[in-house]
């Protein structure tokens, strides 16, 4: 379905890079790598024609973030403090860009749908996630009917009251046993094989882009140590 | 075909709360039409539950009898396998979907069931002709209204194929034209492909040439037993509405139009609503009813103005407007904002508006008249639907804005509770003077007790039968 579309990165790969370039970042002490993953990250955003001004906002959210980290630093670091900056300044960036390259580039659908196929994730969950998606906008509303029902009443709920919350929680949690009786009903069975009419290849070279970029990021961060 | 069978069965929520059914025996003809009619909270929709083998899976206890699917008990089947036999249409239109799109919530169903994707796709695109839905394929399911949302949960059960539909006061939140559309289609498939169809419903409109097992729900006994078809006939004629209105209006609105999404709903229109009366708010499902009363109340843009008293109400902070104009959503449970029916009660009758009005005792009354009171410690969730319905509408009832916008507050009732609760309306809206319209698909047992009806149609209203 899907598929034709794009010559892009699967989901599953696009994870497993995020989730082993992130973790290696934890531990890794290199501006010049962490900025290698920026620009890269970048110039795939760019390949896949993600819009120019979500790029735009989204670095512009993330800077009081990276100025924060790098300041901190700057004041009251010990040793090298310029380098320490410069790290966790670069890092906020690096954690930033690793996680749009997933989110900014394939739906939760697709994410959750290609996880369950490449990476036996179970399908229940896959399903309780998007029914809870596809319902997000609906708790929004409910947000804002809970507190003029509520005003309705003579009561008022403000956004820091516990109330309002403990009502959208006894809300949703009436709407996920509807939702999961009517999936029974129209034939969902857990840890029982599915159709997939969802169709999500993942050729063996993807594979080994993910490999290599692992490979190569870990040879540089932890071997080379680049400043 | 499937048959289905029930013998002995007793069933309870748990071990210390009431017996909900108790030893009901009923054998579904297969290729039938059937009915169920009963007062709610009678167990209808636990019934319905049970047979589609939800319960006691979700709840409750089966502590006497069997549910049998072609001799085999039906919770013990795996839901693919049961899915193909048995499926259900649930009261709550919008909950009963996973998927975001119309094509996307039936392909999901048709690959629970294994089937191959070349007949999958066939699948789909032959149900949706087959109920005309072809240009709602890519919808998406919430925008859709409560009459359409059954039809694609209707679509969803056709094309997994299963034999008996089960349908749980499948009609609460449609429209006349929406039902007959249903129940033609219903009809045709019993016909055409022997499917056996089981309804509950408290309106008996529209069933007396469909139906061949009348069944009622014996709330003394706790059973079900086949009641004979003259029932269906009985069915009253509405008393035509003869609008004749007030002068004095202390609410109104000018110029007032309004659009969902890019659809134009109301081109400019004004109206005083008249003091001490009851309109009903008719027209067709998704013309705009439940669009009107948010926008009165405030809840989304419109263009022109709301008036109170003379003056336009914009500049009113909502906190304030939620005391001269009061709402009764559709969806009961939005409403409740505590957690047991007492609470609700005892919060309104703190904050009333009108505290020499509602008494201690004029309210006890009022729960007994609505037959709350064995009700009354139970949390509201728990409730049945009619029950959800009676403790909202008596809530709102008791805080006495005076402006009062009932948004289906009959759904769902059984011919009694809707009298009662129709009843209670009407007393309060001449005992307080207020100004009020109901949102009603249900017009037998209401039109007499209405003053002017206001119809909703090709973007206007306009007065019927003055």
């Amino acid at each position: 379905m899907l598929s034709e579309r794009k010559k892009q990165l699967n989901a599953t790969i696009l994870t497993v890079i995020m989730l082993g370039i992130g973790l290696q970042i934890a531990f890794s002490r290199s501006v010049s790598l962490n900025v290698i993953v920026v620009l890269i990250c970048l110039l795939y955003l760019l390949y896949c024609r993600t819009s120019f001004k979500k790029i735009f906002v989204m670095l512009l959210v993330a800077f009081p973030l990276a100025l924060g980290s790098w300041w901190s630093f700057i004041m009251f670091g010990t040793g090298d403090t310029w380098h320490s900056a410069w790290i966790y300044g670069t890092r906020v960036y690096a954690y930033l860009l690793l996680g749009s390259i997933l989110t900014m580039t394939v739906s939760v659908k697709e994410l959750l749908i290609s996880l369950s196929i490449h990476a036996k994730l179970s399908e229940t969950f896959v399903y309780g996630l998007l029914a809870s998606f596809n319902m997000l906008s609906r708790i929004r509303q409910q947000f804002k009917l809970i507190q003029y029902s509520a005003q309705m009443r003579g009561k008022n709920y403000r956004l820091w009251q516990p109330a309002l919350y403990l009502r959208i929680i006894i809300v949703a949690l009436h709407w996920s046993e509807d939702l999961a009786e009517a999936m029974s009903s129209q034939g969902f069975s857990e840890g029982f094989p599915r159709t997939r009419m969802f169709n999500d290849p993942l050729p063996k070279w993807q594979l080994g882009i993910a490999i290599i970029v692992l490979v190569l990021h870990f040879g540089a961060a932890f071997l080379l140590r680049p400043w | 075909m499937a048959v289905l069978s029930i013998s002995n069965l007793t069933f309870s929520y748990a071990k210390t709360r009431p017996t909900i059914l108790n030893t009901v025996n009923l054998n579904l003809e297969s290729g039938s039409f059937n009915l169920l009619i009963g007062p709610s909270g009678s167990g209808k929709s636990t019934l319905f539950k049970l047979m589609a083998g939800l319960y006691p899976e979700y709840g409750g206890k089966i502590t006497a009898g069997t549910i049998k699917l072609n001799g085999q008990s039906v919770s013990t089947l795996v839901p693919y396998e049961r899915a193909k036999h048995i499926a259900m249409l649930f009261q709550n239109p919008s909950r009963q979907f996973a998927m975001r799109t119309v094509k996307e919530q039936l392909i999901f169903a048709l690959e629970n069931l294994q089937l191959s994707p070349q007949s999958i796709t066939d699948l789909v695109t032959a149900t949706l002709h087959q109920l005309g839905l072809e240009s709602f394929k890519d919808r998406q399911l919430l925008t859709l209204s409560g009459g359409e949302q059954q039809r694609v949960a209707l679509a969803t059960v056709i094309a997994m194929g299963s034999d008996i539909i089960l349908l749980d006061e499948p009609f609460a939140n449609v429209d006349q034209n929406g039902r007959r559309t249903l129940l033609t289609d219903l009809k045709n498939m019993q016909i055409t492909q022997g499917k056996t169809i089981f309804i509950s419903d408290h309106d008996l409109t529209g069933y007396q040439d469909l139906v061949d097992h009348l069944y009622e729900v014996d709330t003394v006994q706790k059973n079900i037993n086949e009641i004979n078809q003259t029932r269906l006939n009985s069915v009253t004629r509405e008393t035509p509405v003869h609008s004749k209105l007030n002068a004095a209006s202390v609410f109104g609105w000018h110029d007032l139009s309004f659009t969902a999404a890019t659809r134009t709903l109301l081109t400019p229109h004004s109206f005083h609503l008249p003091e001490g009366q009851l309109g009903l708010l008719s027209g067709a499902n998704g013309i705009g009813k439940s669009t009107l009363f948010a926008a009165l109340s405030h809840q989304i843009n419109y263009q022109g103005q709301v008036l109170y008293k003379n003056k336009a109400s914009e500049r009113i902070r909502i906190k304030q407007w939620a005391r001269i104009v009061g709402l009764v959503f559709q969806n009961s449970t939005d409403q409740f904002i505590k957690l047991t029916a007492q609470d609700e009660i005892s919060l309104s009758h703190q904050n009333t508006l009108q505290p020499h009005y509602w008494t201690e005792r004029r309210i006890k009354s009022a729960v007994r008249k609505l037959h709350l009171s064995e009700v009354m410690d139970h949390v509201s969730y728990q409730l049945s639907g009619g029950q959800q319905k009676k403790l909202q509408v008596l809530s709102m009832l008791i805080m006495s804005q005076p402006i009062l916008l009932l948004d289906e507050p009959l759904a769902g009732l059984d011919a009694v509770s809707l009298k009662n609760v129709m009843e209670l309306v009407r007393r309060t809206v001449i005992d307080l003077n207020l100004s009020s319209l109901i949102i009603s698909h249900q017009r037998i047992g209401v039109t007499e007790l209405i003053d002017y009806e206001l119809n909703f149609a090709n973007q206007a209203l306009t007065i019927q039968g003055g």
